[in-house]
């Protein structure tokens, strides 16, 4: 089916909203509280559009595309709607771009951007700067006053991931979103799993490790398979000069559609710790001494050999690494079963 | 164990009456608040949790929603007083001043004995017996300082005295105030000697379609406010399916100005439970909930009580009168929230959650409370009911003027000689309805007709208005809720508008931002004017926000506080000018 936006003849699926249609078209729609992972919430109210013969501003996000439809983003009164939510939005919280981690990315200052909102149209005394960040948890810091509850991170805690432990408290202007019963992120149940970090509009939830290391444009994304376990969710490394500075989880790839745990998204220390491997080593006396890979493979094969000789094949065994790919057991397998002629082989993801 | 296994067994048992056990938190929050010592603190919220199988965040997002759930130790007596607008009108806030000073605290503080702990309230449904000062969970109503310091003396004491408020009433239909006198009429004798439940046995050899045929032919509209027909709304129900349907009575009433469904629920409830019953029939509902504003616990205990007279004469129950028609009924206590009398808010605070309404389509008709057909009521509306099955559509009709019929109750209050409430037929003069609260003290500057969230009306403007929906909509306001409030001459509009503000800022549910960022705004800005801080910028910001809101807010409290206030400061310019220096 077709459908017009801002007089531009587009091509619409059945089951897409307008927002969905204008996505797909590079058309821009300022919209706050809407993701596709925690559907539309007909919150932030700010993707209000004009529909040809329906009546009173409609909600992009939420009306069904329909053939032969016309709509418009950009009349006097949809773009009045539109700024005044955001001009609401930005003189109720603290958003000041300068330090902030999602200058750049924040879809807040996305919608400013385009419907040209230079500073706030409101001066009130908000309330909302004094209080400090909570910056009790390993991995996440959240900023209150930078929020602007849209509940993207309330759905997706509690009907994703369905950790359950964020939730909207208290209510009006005063709502937040709170930790089990709003206590420090640090002292509740979170695991840390960031997702709710992945869909913050804003710069209320972001990675505490990345603080100050990289201006958003500074990143490169290098996408790869997540070196913990087997499910091998797939993860983009956010990426300055050799530095990881945050990982995140690739949104349309599969097995795990953005979703990561503690370890993936946060556990990505270890290529830069001092005290990992950087050769083989050989214990000799008691004690461990640098080697070259030739003669640490050199040494056991020969070992592997000599128990062979004297015990038989049964003698050994091998235990493949759940983080390795496919391939690499594949030949494991094969190196026990076809060369050593023993059916010991297994790896360590078993239960 | 926080929490007396006596107490766990009692929010076992509520739960299990309820479709989902979610739905038993509020009453276990209550019951736990009352057996606490009036706060539950998070070891107590985490046991309530744990009993309903909810996450912790659930439970603590629910309790901070409502406020009449304290987390903090408050003292023994908490006294709670009404400030909204027409209980400022009636000298609220120097009764204020008077307690602060008497008491040596201020509001939101407790005397160091731990004996009171003072705090201010929007809106209590008392509008015209104020100033009323709600202790613990009892009204003390007319109050003036020097009785003030009588009900201190008592308190101090550790005296809850019994004073019934001296509340003016009057009625000319003789259906929803029929009982309004008669102290017995709570009983279930007296009601059946009155006329009662013969509607209901009426009703009973009729078809559900037949019912809901004479209730659309009586175009009976709404009480509640929108003014919309009831029997067109029945008929949205699917005519198939076997999913449940519930059927909700809105007994919420929280807007200031609006105190009329109290005066049928605490003085004829069987009128109500009757009514009910009926469109419980109509609809095809075998459970139907009164949802009731936590305030009013007491008069919760009376429809309760109703309930179980009715219970033990087979009018509830699964063989209703012997004739094989199966209604239960249960009274569910609300805890503090205006926005839950919006219909869809009010079925996710009946669910448990947080009062927050839902986005519409769809409507509860076709997936309300659990997500089944659903019909949700105001008290008037089903009070009107027994009178329309019992003497037909067409004696309904012979009240009112074409297209608003029946009777309504009109509570007035303000600057009138004897605020109270009065039932007479859509369509009455508002002159006469002022005339029968003893006219109006000093000179009529400007009135709000249908409670504060409708347009306010010059003196001018008002005068010769018809008090019903058509009327009041060509007049530029709208009838609502009935809840008529007037102000004299000494009024200051700005300092109504204001506390309007204050009511709606506290009241928005948070959700959607132009409603809970735009009434914060709003409420700043008119605070700043107020206060002689203000610019003619701040006056225009005002005018802005209240014309950009109304309309783009998920639910219709956006526009029920930028309606109102956007005509207050265009209509009473003058008065907000004079603010900015």
């Amino acid at each position: 089916m077709k459908l017009t936006i801002d007089r531009t003849t587009v091509e619409a699926q059945p089951g897409q909203t307008i927002l969905q249609v204008a996505r797909a078209h590079g058309i821009y729609i300022p919209t706050l509280c809407y993701h596709e992972k925690t559907g539309a919430a007909s919150k932030c109210r700010v993707c209000a559009v004009v529909v040809e013969g329906m009546r009173g501003l409609q909600l992009a996000c939420s009306v069904p595309a329909k053939d032969g439809m016309v709509i418009h983003t950009d009349t006097a009164e949809a773009r009045d709607t539109q700024r005044l939510v955001v001009n609401l939005l930005l003189s109720t919280g603290t958003h000041d771009c300068l330090a902030c981690e999602k200058n750049g990315v924040c879809e807040l200052q996305d919608a400013a951007y385009h419907l040209g909102i230079m500073k706030p149209a409101f001066v009130i005394d908000s309330g909302r700067g004094e209080e400090r960040p909570d910056d009790s948890s390993a991995f996440i810091v959240r900023d209150h006053a930078r929020c602007i509850a849209c509940g993207r991170c309330v759905v997706s805690c509690s009907k994703n991931v369905i950790n359950r432990v964020l939730d909207f408290g208290y209510r009006g202007s005063e709502t937040r979103v709170i930790c089990d019963d709003d206590r420090p992120m640090g002292d509740s149940s979170c695991v840390q799993c960031g997702e709710c970090v992945q869909l913050c509009p804003v710069g209320a939830l972001v990675e505490k490790k990345a603080i100050g290391k990289a201006r958003t444009w500074e990143l490169s994304k290098v996408r790869t398979t997540c070196p913990y376990c087997g499910v091998g969710c797939q993860l983009d490394l956010h990426v300055k000069g050799e530095q990881i500075v945050k990982v995140t989880g690739v949104e349309e790839g599969l097995p795990n559609r953005g979703y990561l745990c503690v370890k993936g998204r946060f556990g990505y220390d270890f290529p830069y710790a001092e005290d990992r491997l950087k050769t083989p080593l050989i214990k000799e006396n008691g004690a461990f001494r640098p080697a070259s890979w030739d003669e640490a493979l050199d040494l056991v094969a020969s070992k592997f050999k000599d128990i062979i000789a004297q015990s038989g094949p049964d003698a050994v065994a091998g235990v493949s690494c759940a983080r390795s790919i496919n391939e690499d057991s594949y030949q494991m397998q094969k190196l026990f079963r076809a060369v050593f002629r023993t059916n010991n082989i297994d790896h360590c993801a078993r239960t | 164990m926080i929490l007396a296994p006596e107490l766990r067994a009692q929010i076992e048992e509520i739960a299990g009456r309820y479709p989902d056990r979610r739905s038993a938190l509020l009453p276990a929050l209550h019951l736990a608040q009352r057996s606490l010592g009036g706060c539950v603190q998070a070891d107590g919220v985490a046991e309530v949790a744990s009993i309903l199988g909810l996450p912790l965040a659930a439970a603590f997002g629910v309790q901070s929603y409502y406020t009449m759930f304290n987390r903090q130790p408050i003292g023994r007596y908490h006294l709670q007083l009404d400030v909204n607008v027409p209980a400022m009108l009636a000298g609220a806030d120097a009764l204020l001043a008077h307690l602060e000073q008497v008491l040596g605290i201020r509001a939101g503080q407790t005397t160091p004995d731990g004996l009171f702990t003072l705090s201010t309230v929007q809106d209590l449904g008392s509008c015209g017996t104020c100033p009323v000062l709600q202790v613990n969970d009892r009204y003390y109503e007319n109050l003036t300082p020097a009785r003030a310091d009588e009900l201190l003396t008592h308190l101090r004491r550790g005296q809850m005295p019994d004073w019934q408020p001296e509340a003016a009433w009057g009625s000319s239909c003789n259906i929803l105030l029929r009982r309004r006198g008669n102290p017995k009429a709570r009983e279930l004798a007296e009601y059946r000697k009155t006329g009662g439940y013969q509607a209901l046995e009426k009703a009973l050899g009729m078809t559900p379609e037949a019912l809901v045929a004479e209730v659309k032919a009586a175009a009976l509209r709404g009480r509640g406010g929108a003014g919309f027909p009831a029997g067109m709304k029945w008929g949205f129900l699917p005519k198939e399916g076997n999913r449940p349907v519930y059927m909700i009575c809105n007994a919420d009433e929280g807007e200031p100005g609006t105190f009329k469904d109290r005066q049928i629920m605490e003085f004829d409830p069987h009128l109500l439970l009757e009514g009910l019953t009926i469109a419980g029939l109509a609809v095809g509902s075998r459970l139907g909930f009164i949802y009731i504003r936590g305030e009013f616990a007491w008069i919760a205990e009376i429809l309760e009580r109703a309930a179980e007279q009715a219970r033990q004469a087979k009018l509830l129950g699964n063989d209703i009168l012997g004739r094989g028609k199966e209604f239960e009924v249960l009274v569910h206590l609300g805890a503090g929230a205006y926005v839950c009398g919006e219909e869809t808010a009010l079925i996710e605070s009946l669910e448990g959650k947080r009062g927050c309404p839902r986005v519409k389509p769809p409507f509860p008709a076709s997936a309300g409370l659990y997500g089944c057909p659903t019909i949700v009521n105001n008290v008037e509306t089903l009070a009107c009911v027994p009178t329309i099955v019992q003497h037909g559509a067409e004696a309904f009709k012979k009240l009112g003027t074409p297209n608003n019929h029946g009777p309504k109750i009109f509570g007035i209050s303000g600057h009138v000689k004897r605020p109270g409430t009065y039932e007479h037929p859509l369509g009455t003069s508002l002159d006469a309805l002022l005339a029968e609260a003893g006219g109006v003290q000093g000179k009529l500057k400007a009135i709000i007709v249908g409670g504060l969230s409708v347009p306010i009306l010059t003196a001018a403007e008002a005068a010769g208005l018809k008090m019903d929906y058509d009327s009041c909509l060509k007049a530029g306001t709208m009838l609502g809720s009935g809840g008529v409030i007037v102000m004299n001459e000494t009024t200051s509009i700005p300092a109504v508008a204001l506390r309007a503000m204050e009511f709606y800022a506290h009241e928005s549910c948070g959700q959607c931002a132009p409603c809970s960022r735009g009434s914060h705004t709003v409420l700043a800005l008119l605070r700043r004017l107020v206060a002689g801080r203000g610019s003619q910028a701040d006056i225009e910001a005002v005018l802005h926000l209240c014309k950009r809101i109304k309309g783009s807010t998920l639910c219709p409290t956006g526009d029920a506080f930028s309606v109102p206030i956007e005509a207050m400061v265009r209509k009473f310019r003058p008065e907000f000018e004079a603010l900015v220096r």
